[in-house]
């Protein structure tokens, strides 16, 4: 059964926005342990609090939220997803810098 | 609705040991997972499976699976059996029933989607987790769903989005479908349509929070939120990079050698730019402030390509013979160095 249309305000989580602790494990299937040795292997920087009150830019989201899935979905430990979120984003990098070359070498 | 062979679906037999199936799941599921796979359609297959080892992984789902029989075939026409879920008993320990949303614990292993929805072709997207076979047998108002906590839930979702509608700004229409309880006690599946505003400038991965609009919590509790998470298409002529775009711009031989000032096209309509005398194929050109719209707003690159005239007429040989006659130009005195 339809129900009617509303009309929503989204709010883009981005700079400026900081994210706390509980909310980052909810946003990003991890838990605390987890995000404070993402800070340790440097992946994130959190806010000079005590782990439990850290928080973090919204900006890092997307990276952590890509970690969270790894693990969760490839049973992958923290250190290991960290490496496949660094190799995949040289990855993308690679394939874009292939596709600008291509593009100068291209007839189109 | 139509019957989904789990077990095909994962590559296993209807004898497989759960380390079988956890085997053929983690092999899969490597293979498709969306932040990973390069493989078409690699975000709806995983969809599958994920589906397919939520049931399989559990005894008592898949118990009551195998007791739907083993004639069904995939895609068969399918309809519950009216009696569906009595007779088993259900342990209905806490995130049992797969809820992705206990506010702050960990959530590994919980098994629901963090892919929930995908983009459809007018780039809106339907809310669900599951398959409607799923949700019939396994979701809210199945005897399988007792025992989540009842907690709010978040959910997540993607939102496919065109450069032009982030450089903009665009609405979305989602359909949100949520169980709701009916004054008899039975769950119903209501469809809400709601409108969103996405503002100018979100980039790849960004999440939009629209608060309230995830699973209710049992009783009065407040709702979770629904949080889309943004992939940009690619472009037919910007390459996006952050909130950078770059943009490969043809340019005549005497553009780049005299210099000359060209019309561009950015996303926000086409400027005027100067090329340099002496400009080079490959060499990257910016326009400040021409990207994405935020806080800084993101550069333009223009890459410039020298596309050489075909001698394909008498007087472009011409001019070509003229340059090799006149010009001290060796492209290759690098090499003899």
């Amino acid at each position: 059964m339809a129900g009617v249309t509303h009309r929503l305000e989204a709010h883009v989580l981005g700079e400026g926005d900081w994210i706390g602790a509980t909310e980052i494990c909810r946003l990003c299937w991890l838990d605390l342990g987890a995000v404070m040795e993402l800070a340790e292997l440097g992946v994130v920087a959190p806010r000079a609090t005590p782990p439990g009150e850290w928080q973090i830019p919204a900006t890092a989201l997307p990276r952590l939220r890509v970690i969270g899935r790894l693990m969760r979905d490839l049973g992958v430990n923290v250190s290991g997803a960290a490496l496949a979120l660094e190799l995949l984003e040289a990855r993308r990098q690679l394939e874009r810098r292939i596709r600008a070359l291509e593009l100068l070498v291209s007839d189109h | 609705m139509e019957f989904r062979d789990y077990y095909k679906v994962l590559g296993v037999e209807r004898a497989a040991s759960a380390d079988r199936i956890k085997a053929a799941y983690r092999r899969l599921a490597r293979k498709y997972h969306p932040d990973v796979s390069k493989e078409p359609n690699a975000e709806a297959r995983f969809k599958e499976m994920q589906e397919a080892y939520e049931v399989l992984k559990d005894p008592e789902k898949r118990a009551a699976y195998d007791e739907l029989g083993a004639n069904w075939k995939a895609g068969e026409q399918f309809r519950p059996p009216p009696d569906w879920g009595s007779g088993f008993e259900f342990s209905g320990g806490a995130g049992r029933a797969g809820g992705a949303g206990h506010a702050g614990g960990a959530r590994r292993g919980a098994g629901r989607s963090g892919w929930s929805g995908a983009g459809a072709e007018d780039g809106g997207f339907a809310e669900q987790d599951f398959s409607e076979f799923f949700s019939s047998l396994f979701g809210g108002g199945s005897p399988f769903a007792r025992g989540g906590g009842g907690a709010a839930r978040d959910h997540h979702a993607r939102v496919g989005l065109e450069l032009e509608e982030t450089y903009r700004g665009t609405t979305r229409t989602l359909e949100l479908r949520r169980p709701e309880v009916k004054p008899d006690g039975s769950v119903e599946l209501r469809t809400h349509t709601v409108r969103v505003t996405i503002p100018p400038g979100v980039t790849e991965g960004q999440l939009i929070r629209l608060a309230g609009q995830g699973a209710p919590a049992a009783g009065r509790g407040q709702a979770g939120d629904l949080y889309l998470e943004v992939h940009v298409q690619p472009h037919r002529l910007f390459a996006l990079e952050g909130r950078d775009v770059t943009l490969t711009f043809p340019v005549a031989p005497w553009e780049a050698a005299l210099g000359a000032s060209v019309t561009v096209p950015t996303l926000g309509g086409s400027v005027e730019m100067h090329i340099p005398a002496g400009a080079q194929s490959g060499q990257r050109l910016r326009l400040r402030g021409r990207g994405l719209p935020g806080q800084p707003p993101g550069d333009q690159y223009v890459q410039l390509k020298v596309v050489l005239p075909p001698a394909s007429s008498p007087q472009a040989k011409a001019l070509y013979e003229e340059m090799r006659g006149k010009l001290d130009f060796d492209p290759r005195a690098n090499l003899s160095r």
